[in-house]
């Protein structure tokens, strides 16, 4: 059976997570990578055993033509070269957000609906193994009816060395619409879409805590109204204690998870009888789930399984797709509502 | 001579701009765009620039007779390192081959052996890592700047001099990697007789000058320690004595050490595959790049240079510890 075939534009640190992940699976081969850097390029093929690199990308894809594009550059590169691949008729997986703009997604969703070919975005936090666990604890009925969800995502860019602040070399994302901050909304947008469905309401506030920094904002907070439920969703970066918490509250049970230490997850259910005697077996049972869960995330750590806890698996289920001609693993069009929603938090005068 | 010297706001780029002036160079001094300008009078032309993020350093040849590199990344993830560091390197080199310039000394590191494989004493023909990537970013990042400035010298016929030191010491530099590690106020000490490959700022200063302004060091590649007959112990002794830090001493045999590091890493292997990620300790190629007991060696220096280091270790003491922070700093003028 023909191995697919792949390339990858872009060779920087989530462009390794790619490749560690790609070389997991059998029936794929990356023939190619590039980088603007031709050291960079080379290093990556070293690393990985490619037989091939570049530091032009057209060159590449006039000399290959692979079943899947996997674009790791930085997101204002992004347009143009999925641009030029979904022209040329390949499929793309592309690192998040897919377009800068939203109105030059909808362009590439239109190029890659008439050209037949694949967009996926990485979105691997739907795929994380705490959420696919929330995600069981609500079809399975265990958390009752779903009536909140929070996402709490704290990442201190604003202190010492940090590279979002560095003003010798400005970070990527300060390019981004909402600076810095802008680059984590598309997690936060697709998660909070995955239980809130397609969103009816939003309400967002932005403020600047640390006002000796470059960045234009460091805080965002938003209310989301969707059509299953409601979202808090959050971004600091100002607290010192990094962390992606996730609580899911249902009618009988909430489940929260630490998303940068899997798969640490705590539940609380409800629980009939005397309520002293009640609070001390959920005590007992968060304290048993976190120890379990923090000894299983350090043996994780040591096993190197990286924080991109979802993206093996999301990439397994693209080259998956692309076997078996089948839609994308994640349908294109709640990409463009996950964009759609980036958007829309990034403009206030949006919301309604 | 009229000498480009990248990296120069740093630790060691201070020291060599300032003994590039005792020789009686003109200096022009490339420092980070956010860096305070480091107390130069006005005979250093300084330029402002990162090569991470700067599109046009060709001007920044015109009228330059060599380029000291020293521009690196010493924190940081791998990215972080490597953009700066190979990068960066890329980047400049790039606009030098736009240029008449063909005089260059790059500072690279001993890390670049292969220490699993040294034997003996580290020489220059000590076998260099050929799969640095379970290595520090550090390693990574210096071997690929190598790479990076000798191919590239290949391509435009450069004359390319590296320079390799140990670890660099000095004035609030006194801390180095081979003393072992801190936890808390215990100080493991891993091999506490293994020979450290010193070399004092001053030292590697002015071997660095003294490098360039050679020209039978063209094509050469240097080995940068004062000696080595300064062990583990007795460095500590004379930081934990001199800086008024203490703590409980621990030492701790380099084979057991080592020992520790390899078990550790068999069980990584069976129970992860070559998946497993250890930290430095008890990653056993890490480990040996930090403590193995070698001789080093500054026999090419001394060879084809007649170089011989400026100050020896008391008097590296002496300066590093000094009450008047301008001491060090001065004694490159004297030397």
């Amino acid at each position: 059976m023909r191995k697919l075939t792949s390339v990858v534009i872009g060779c920087g640190a989530i462009a390794r997570e790619h490749l560690a992940a790609v070389q997991e699976l059998n029936n794929v081969e990356v023939v190619a990578v590039c980088d603007l850097s031709a050291a960079r390029a080379e290093a990556t093929a070293e690393r990985f055993r490619i037989g091939k690199w570049y530091t032009d990308y057209q060159i590449m894809l006039h000399d290959w033509r692979p079943d899947l594009v996997h674009i790791t550059t930085s997101p204002s590169a992004h347009f143009s070269v999925a641009k030029a691949c979904l022209t040329a008729g390949l499929n793309v997986l592309c690192e998040k957000p897919i377009t800068v703009e939203y109105r030059d997604f909808l362009l590439l969703k239109q190029l890659a609906s008439e050209n037949r070919c694949m967009l996926m975005e990485n979105q691997n936090l739907r795929y994380h193994s705490s959420i696919r666990h929330i995600q069981h604890l609500l079809s399975s009925g265990q958390l009752g009816e779903l009536l909140e969800v929070q996402i709490y995502f704290a990442l201190n860019v604003v202190g010492p060395a940090s590279p979002y602040t560095d003003q010798n070399a400005p970070h990527f994302g300060l390019g981004l619409r909402g600076g810095i901050i802008g680059d984590f909304l598309p997690h936060i947008a697709y998660l909070a879409y995955v239980f809130t469905g397609p969103v009816i309401d939003l309400r967002t506030t932005w403020a600047k805590h640390t006002p000796n920094s470059p960045l234009p904002t460091d805080e965002f907070r938003a209310l989301i109204r969707g059509q299953r439920t409601n979202a808090y969703a959050a971004f600091s970066g100002n607290s010192r204690l990094n962390g992606y918490w996730v609580r899911v509250c249902g009618t009988k049970m909430y489940a929260e998870a630490n998303l940068l230490e899997p798969p640490r997850i705590a539940v609380r259910r409800f629980r009939p009888g005397e309520p002293a005697v009640m609070s001390l077996m959920e005590g007992i049972s968060e304290s048993g789930a976190i120890l379990r869960g923090t000894v299983a995330a350090f043996f994780r750590k040591l096993g190197g399984t990286s924080s991109y806890d979802g993206l093996p698996q999301l990439i397994a289920d693209t080259y998956r797709a692309l076997e078996e001609k089948q839609e994308q693993p994640v349908p294109l069009q709640e990409i463009d509502e996950t964009a759609n929603l980036v958007d829309r938090f990034t403009n206030p005068e949006l919301t309604l | 001579m009229r000498v480009l010297v990248t990296g120069a706001g740093g630790f060691l780029g201070r020291h060599v701009v300032a003994r590039l002036l005792v020789r009686g160079h003109n200096v022009r001094a490339i420092v980070r765009p956010a860096s305070p300008r480091p107390s130069w009078g006005p005979d250093v032309e300084v330029f402002y620039a990162d090569f991470r993020a700067h599109d046009n350093l060709i001007s920044v040849f015109d009228g330059i007779d060599a380029v000291i590199h020293m521009a690196a990344a010493t924190s940081g993830n791998e990215d972080v390192q490597f953009t700066s560091t190979v990068v960066g390197t890329e980047r400049l080199l790039e606009a030098m081959s736009r240029t008449a310039v063909k005089r260059l000394i790059l500072v690279s590191s001993l890390v670049v052996y292969d220490w699993a494989r040294a034997r003996g004493t580290m020489a220059e023909t000590t076998p260099l890592l050929l799969d640095p990537y379970d290595m520090g970013a550090y390693t990574i990042a210096k071997v690929w700047q190598e790479r990076v400035a000798s191919s590239m010298t290949g391509t435009h016929g450069w004359d390319l001099t590296i320079m390799r030191p140990g670890f660099i010491w000095g004035r609030n530099h006194a801390e180095i990697a081979g003393m072992g590690r801190r936890f808390g106020p215990v100080q493991l000490m891993f091999g506490p007789f293994t020979r450290l490959p010193l070399s004092h700022v001053v030292n590697c200063a002015d071997a660095v000058v003294a490098s360039m302004e050679n020209p039978n060091s063209s094509g050469l590649t240097f080995n940068v320690v004062d000696a080595d007959d300064i062990r583990v112990w007795r460095y500590v002794r004379e930081y934990w004595h001199r800086s008024g830090r203490g703590g409980i001493p621990v030492p701790l045999p380099y084979v057991v050490g080592l020992g520790i590091a390899q078990f550790a890493s068999f069980v990584s292997r069976i129970l992860f595959g070559n998946k497993g990620k250890l930290p430095s300790l008890l990653a056993p190629r890490r480990f040996q790049q930090q403590f193995k007991p070698l001789r080093f060696s500054n026999d090419t220096l001394r060879a084809k240079l007649g170089w011989t280091p400026p100050l020896d270790f008391q008097a590296c003491l002496a300066r590093t510890y000094a009450p008047d922070p301008d001491v060090e700093y001065n004694a490159v003028k004297r030397t």
